[in-house]
């Protein structure tokens, strides 16, 4: 019980401290909100007016009020207003959640198996030429931008090939209500792959090493001593050995695939949070960053707890931590 | 009751057909606005509100026609505007719209948080169901410009989601708006107007790339594309360059360096009469299109180029060995590195341009290139906006205008605007182009304002001051299916995309 009152603390406190820095870095950004609101307005909307927004975003206010003023509201569950899309925060990323969680949620799930298998199957043949192509494959892609694998994807599969639709996650023309299931999941397929691709390169590589380790070890010696074969070897002793670090990894991309999926979304006009976060960070909309960037602590920081609680049930020897 | 049934069945039958015939079109052409649809935040600034319908529009050429509005009067005193609405109209939800709306409108949007600067109205009443009367602080005469970008909005019905929902008089009605997606709209048919020939239009807000992409797809009728992929036209589409007066021009400070407030204004080299006047002579405008545009655009010698309001013969022909003259006669002598000094300052700046716009980064390359033969030593800089907003009251930048409102003169040469954020940044200033902005600002009307400003290029144009050196207008390209006519186009304002929809109405579909 006191563990997870301590927890509970510490979760608190990494918020605070999240939404404090993101609030400050925002502050000392030159991006002056009410001149990016505006855009190319502002060569027809004179001072008087751009004093009226300030103050009615509450930014004749001095910065610690403002913060102060913001946090208020968080606690009593008002997440305040987004200025870039004119709508109460909650509502932006309620609308984008959903797009969001099928997008990331399962490129971050496909990562980690086929990063797991690929990692697995390396080191089983570690040294030859199934291990150095996955090697190549997976530093190839690790230094790969997204937004240039989401766009070659798109010109390969869906300009050159049209497999696949062009953007967005219905077809062109038809209102959101009307899209079907399997319409959903075609606009879902190459966004999905993108991102997935991504997440598998520091998982397999990852995996890869720690079961490299484990197969030089006493007691795999000992087995193959006794007859094992290598697939055996790699099922009873290794997977379990090497699921360890995958597992922390894999807890821990969740906050690289989203940032992957930022890009991803941009390609394909994927109606994500992703998209909204860049807007935020942009036009310096300070409510709805924070609570991007809260609910991104909150998700990866969970991942972690998570992570380092299934290691115990993996892994005896750490039961007692 | 049977035959009433059958002859409704029937009805619909019939409409599903109709609706067969009717062409649906797809448009990458950008534009989303994330605030929504709301006119009192700013949508419906440039191009056409879709939804809602304005007092006055413009024609192709830019000529002032009626809209919602049969017929509008200004007071002796230029103070009251009396705006007489058409008969008749409803709101794509069936109720009628009447000149409360159209007061509830302006007064809401004067004390709105949004992009539409009313600060000038001081009162604005329905005098009865279809007449509206404005008061105005002053004899401001550019307010016109509100009677053409701000939609109407109904009274009973506007709320803090409006922008998601909009309802009003316009040509369309939404069907749907997934952000960061898509758009669908479809005639509205509680329209006043011509109803368009589309049975739905929807507009794709896909980035650049994938709006290219989707056009080789074919899944797109039209597309915007930047200047330096215009040459690469998809099959069964074709190039439209729509002439524009989104302009790009080197801003030059133009007061002598002092100090206010502990910010440098002015610079020294700016500030003679010789620099400039030799700049503006000796810059080769058709070669700045050529190698900063890719030949995609026109040269520019004033911020309105083509409109009414524009200086009449505001024109320079590039004469190098002139600009050179210049500079010998004021006493400008090149030093042993071809660099012109005079009383041991030396013809230098540099150009600043915000670096993320690979179009001003080209024009600021291409400019000092230029410059050099003259013996003016520029070098460009790239930075961000607030870098550049630091120094642009001391050092020339490569700033973008186009407007289609007279007050695009005022906001860039009034002498009371001076640095007021990035309005008149190079602090201009000429009591006689004050004063007759004045008179402009006090006509009858906005045409009878248009003399007035057209005068004053002859003191801040080539022929005066040379208060500024403008380079070049670009051209808006779209690829255009070959099935879409467009009919006759605007000369489009500063923001390349969103303006094409102005014209709408006129679109055709010219296959089967």
């Amino acid at each position: 019980m006191a563990g997870v009152l301590r927890h509970l603390a510490r979760q608190a406190l990494l918020l605070a401290l999240v939404a404090l820095a993101v609030f400050l870095l925002m502050k000392a950004s030159p991006v002056d909100p009410v001149d990016a609101y505006l855009g190319p307005a502002i060569a027809h909307v004179g001072p008087e007016q751009k004093a009226q927004i300030a103050a009615a975003w509450g930014l004749d206010r001095p910065t610690h009020e403002q913060f102060l003023a913001w946090a208020g509201h968080v606690l009593r569950g008002d997440l305040g207003q987004s200025t870039s899309y004119n709508a109460p925060v909650a509502q932006v990323m309620a609308d984008r959640i959903k797009a969001s969680l099928a997008l990331t949620g399962l490129a971050w799930l496909l990562s980690g198996i086929f990063g797991f298998a690929l990692g697995c199957w390396a080191a089983a043949q570690a040294g030859t030429w199934v291990d150095r192509t996955i090697r190549v494959y997976c530093y190839l892609l690790a230094a790969t931008p997204t937004f240039w694998l989401a766009l070659l994807l798109m010109m390969a599969f869906s300009v050159g090939l049209g497999w696949t639709p062009i953007c967005c996650a219905g077809p062109i023309g038809v209102p959101p209500g009307q899209v079907s299931l399997w319409q959903k999941l075609h606009h879902l397929i190459l966004p999905l792959v993108a991102l997935t691709l991504f997440g598998v390169a520091q998982i397999a590589l990852h995996t890869r090493v720690k079961l490299i380790e484990v197969l030089q070890s006493d007691y795999v010696l000992l087995a193959r001593a006794q007859g094992a074969t290598a697939w055996d070897i790699v099922i009873h002793h290794g997977i379990r050995n090497a699921a360890l670090p995958a597992l922390t990894v894999t807890m821990a991309s969740v906050g690289e695939i989203f940032g992957g999926s930022i890009l991803a979304e941009q390609v394909f006009a994927w109606p994500g949070l992703g998209r909204a976060t860049v807007e935020a960070g942009m036009k310096g909309d300070l409510p709805l960053l924070l609570a991007i960037a809260l609910l991104t602590t909150l998700i990866v920081s969970t991942g972690n707890r998570i992570a380092d609680l299934l290691q115990a049930r993996v892994d005896p020897r750490m039961g007692g931590a | 009751m049977k035959t009433l049934r059958r002859s409704f069945a029937l009805l619909l039958l019939a409409t599903g057909i109709a609706q067969a015939d009717v062409p649906k079109l797809v448009l990458a052409i950008g534009g989303e606005p994330e605030t929504g649809f709301d006119p009192l935040l700013g949508w419906g600034g440039y191009g056409n509100p879709l939804f809602q319908s304005t007092l006055l529009k413009r024609d192709v050429k830019l000529a002032t026609q009626a809209d919602l509005a049969t017929d509008w009067q200004l007071s002796e005193d230029r103070r009251v505007w009396t705006i007489t609405l058409r008969d008749g109209v409803s709101f794509s939800d069936g109720t009628p719209l009447t000149a409360h709306d159209v007061a509830f409108t302006f007064a809401k949007a004067r004390e709105s948080a949004g992009a539409v600067d009313l600060q000038v109205m001081s009162a604005v009443e329905a005098v009865d169901d279809r007449t509206v009367r404005i008061t105005l602080d002053r004899p401001w005469i550019t307010f016109v410009e509100a009677f053409f970008t701000l939609g109407i909005v109904p009274a009973q019905g506007y709320g803090p989601d409006y922008g998601r929902k909009p309802i009003g008089s316009g040509p369309f009605k939404l069907v749907s708006w997934a952000e960061g997606e898509q758009l669908i709209v479809a005639p509205n048919e509680h329209y006043y107007g011509t109803p368009s020939p589309f049975g739905q239009i929807t507009f794709l807000f896909t980035g650049e790339d994938a709006g290219l992409a989707a056009a080789q797809a074919g899944a797109v009728q039209m597309v915007s594309v930047p200047a330096q992929m215009a040459d690469a036209v998809p099959a069964g589409f074709r190039a439209v360059p729509v002439k524009t007066v989104d302009n790009r021009g080197l801003s030059l400070p133009f007061q002598p360096p002092h100090e206010v407030g502990g910010r440098v204004i002015g610079n020294a080299v700016t500030a003679d009469p010789a620099i400039r006047q030799a700049i503006n002579l000796g810059l080769d405008r058709d070669l700045v299109v050529d190698v900063a545009l890719h030949g995609h655009g026109t040269p520019a010698y004033g911020p309105a180029d083509g409109l009414p309001w524009s200086g009449r013969d505001d024109t320079v022909a590039y004469d190098l060995e002139a600009a050179q003259t210049v500079l010998d006669q004021a006493g400008w002598a090149a030093g042993s590195d071809g660099i012109r000094a005079k009383d041991g300052l030396r013809a230098a700046f540099p150009i600043h341009y915000p670096a993320s716009d690979a179009t001003r980064m080209a024009l600021a390359e291409t400019a000092a290139e230029l410059l050099r033969p003259l013996g003016i030593d520029a070098t460009p800089v790239g930075g961000s906006w607030d870098a550049i907003g630091r120094v642009m009251h001391s050092e020339p930048v490569v700033f973008g205008f186009g407007s289609h409102s007279p007050y695009q003169l005022y906001s860039l040469f009034a002498g009371r605007l001076g640095g007021a954020e990035y309005a008149n940044p190079s602090h201009y200033a000429n009591h006689k182009v004050d004063a007759l902005f004045e008179q402009a600002q006090g006509a009858e009307s906005l045409e009878a304002s248009f003399p007035f400003w057209s005068e004053a290029a002859a003191t801040y144009g080539l022929k005066g001051d040379n208060a500024w050196a403008w380079l070049v207008n670009l051209d808006h390209v779209y690829f255009v299916s070959d099935c879409l006519d467009l009919g006759q186009t605007q000369i489009e304002p500063h923001g390349h995309g969103w303006p094409i929809t102005t014209t709408i109405a006129d679109w055709r579909w010219t296959c089967p």
